[in-house]
């Protein structure tokens, strides 16, 4: 079995969760890391082994209030990455989620659901209160 | 705000090591925000002011707060409050500038006066006087922020009132706090030197000024001091106003020409014709001059579904290397801005340029 892996978030990085046990996907909060690239790697790593013994169904949770252009690129990565699990006849979808009033969030789902060639679904949750 | 004042600009604080200035609604974010960028940013030869640096900050601020006849209020005038810290040689500088009545310009006048030429005992007695006189305690503004102030930094308080009509005038005070261990043999800058960068942002509608090394750790505190300084704005220009900043202070860290080993660039936020605005300026090694001309007359040529095309493009494939290639963080940068992105090389030497930069949203 994959380890999984976890991260908290911090002020410029988004919390990971990769946990194939608990069947839990997550990429949520901000990524504005100046090297998404150092940051990303071991993520890469991870989904390279996984899609190639994915679970039957897979969906992708990635809720980012931020992330900066290097980091798009990062994320595209990730979903290309997850494109590969149709070769095994395993299912993977991404929802994307963004908190109700962002439309920025939700405009930048809708143009990577435009270069994906996953199932991608687009899901609005209500804001939080204080 | 143009490509040449941002020029002007980084002349005019040429000589600063780090300087940063805010004019607006005066919240204790904007203090945390200013006083952890000088924490986080000044020169080692100074550490041992850190803390009272700070601390004068924060005096500073509570007599902004404490003279001021504004309500807080979202809309610029050229009297809006305004705020300036900077560090020249071996000696930083606040400058705080308020409107005040004129009817209470004696009183303050006479306070700042007597704290200007009392020596050190005298200063001590004072402060005991003042802090055990409930009187003139409860009357607030006693004095007490200036007599600190002075003890602190062992030096006068330059003091100006420029008048603005017949019931108000602009309130000018500078805060000298000189580092004993270093002598740079420089005169201490005049408090007209402060009122001419006041009088520039106030014409030129500069929110927020910032000049000096954009390392991480300057990033950081910018980002946080925008974020939490401009909840007042719609979420979606308050979000594209963050992400483009991260973008472009990003590139400064990243792509400046380094000089003594310090990546020095200048940022400006302004405000006017219902549009944000967004500067910056920093060196650029002369050799990379031609290519991003190029990426960025090539994102300029472009439409905004061309443009698009060309983000999602590069998303998959990710960028090309073939040169004047543009990469993402411009593409976008170009796609979201209402106008075209101007830009200006000033050549400097054969080694660099100076590259400004402005978008409006």
């Amino acid at each position: 079995m994959l380890e999984a892996i976890i991260l908290e978030k911090t002020k410029n990085s988004p919390e990971i969760i990769l946990d194939k046990e608990n069947n839990t996907f997550k990429i949520a909060g901000r990524s504005i890391v100046e090297d998404p690239g150092e940051f990303y790697s071991p993520i890469y790593k991870w989904l390279e082994e996984y899609v190639k013994n994915p679970l039957k169904s897979t969906d992708f949770i990635i809720d980012l209030e931020y992330f900066n252009s290097s980091s798009a690129r990062q994320i595209m990565e990730i979903i290309m990455l997850l494109e590969k699990i149709s070769d095994t006849g395993q299912k993977a979808k991404i929802s994307w989620l963004y908190e109700e009033g962002d439309e920025m969030s939700k405009e930048r789902g809708d143009e990577i659901k435009l270069v994906s060639k996953l199932d991608f679904e687009i899901k609005e949750y209500p804001a939080e209160d204080f | 705000m143009t490509t040449k004042t941002i020029y002007d600009f980084y002349k005019l604080l040429e000589n600063d090591n780090i300087s940063f200035s805010y004019r607006g609604g005066f919240t204790n974010n904007v203090l945390t925000t200013a006083t952890q960028l000088f924490k986080e940013n000044i020169g080692e030869e100074h550490s041992k002011l850190k803390n009272k640096l700070s601390f004068l900050m924060i005096e500073s601020f509570q007599n902004i707060s404490r003279y001021s006849e504004q309500e807080g209020t979202d809309i610029l005038e050229d009297t809006s409050e305004f705020f300036m810290t900077r560090n020249v040689g071996d000696t930083f500088y606040i400058i705080s500038a308020n409107l005040i009545d004129n009817d209470k310009i004696p009183t303050v006048k006479e306070k700042l006066e007597r704290v200007n030429t009392l020596d050190k005992s005298e200063l001590n007695k004072l402060y005991r006087e003042v802090l055990t006189n409930k009187q003139i305690s409860e009357k607030g503004g006693a004095g007490l922020g200036f007599i600190e102030m002075v003890r602190k930094t062992k030096g006068k308080l330059p003091f100006d009132f420029v008048k603005v009509d017949e019931k108000q005038s602009m309130f000018f005070m500078q805060i000298e706090l000189k580092n004993p261990k270093v002598d740079d043999g420089l005169e201490p800058l005049p408090l007209s030197d402060a009122k001419f960068v006041q009088e520039i942002v106030a014409d030129e509608n500069i929110l927020m000024m910032h000049k000096g090394d954009f390392s991480k750790e300057a990033v950081g505190p910018m980002l946080r001091m925008v974020e939490e300084n401009m909840q007042n704005v719609s979420l979606k220009v308050h979000k594209k106003i963050f992400h483009f900043l991260v973008e472009i202070l990003q590139n400064i860290s990243k792509h400046a020409y380094p000089i003594n080993n310090k990546r020095e660039g200048i940022f400006q936020i302004g405000f006017d014709d219902n549009k944000f605005h967004i500067g910056t300026g920093n060196f650029i090694a002369k050799d990379e001059v031609a290519n991003l001309k190029n990426q960025i007359e090539m994102v300029n040529s472009k439409t905004k579904e061309e443009l698009n095309e060309l983000y999602r493009k590069y998303l998959r494939e990710g960028k090309s290397t073939k040169t004047g290639s543009a990469g993402l963080g411009l593409i976008d940068l170009a796609r979201e801005t209402t106008d075209k992105i101007n830009f200006e090389f000033i050549e400097i030497n054969n080694n660099y340029s100076f590259f400004s930069l402005t978008v409006n949203f």
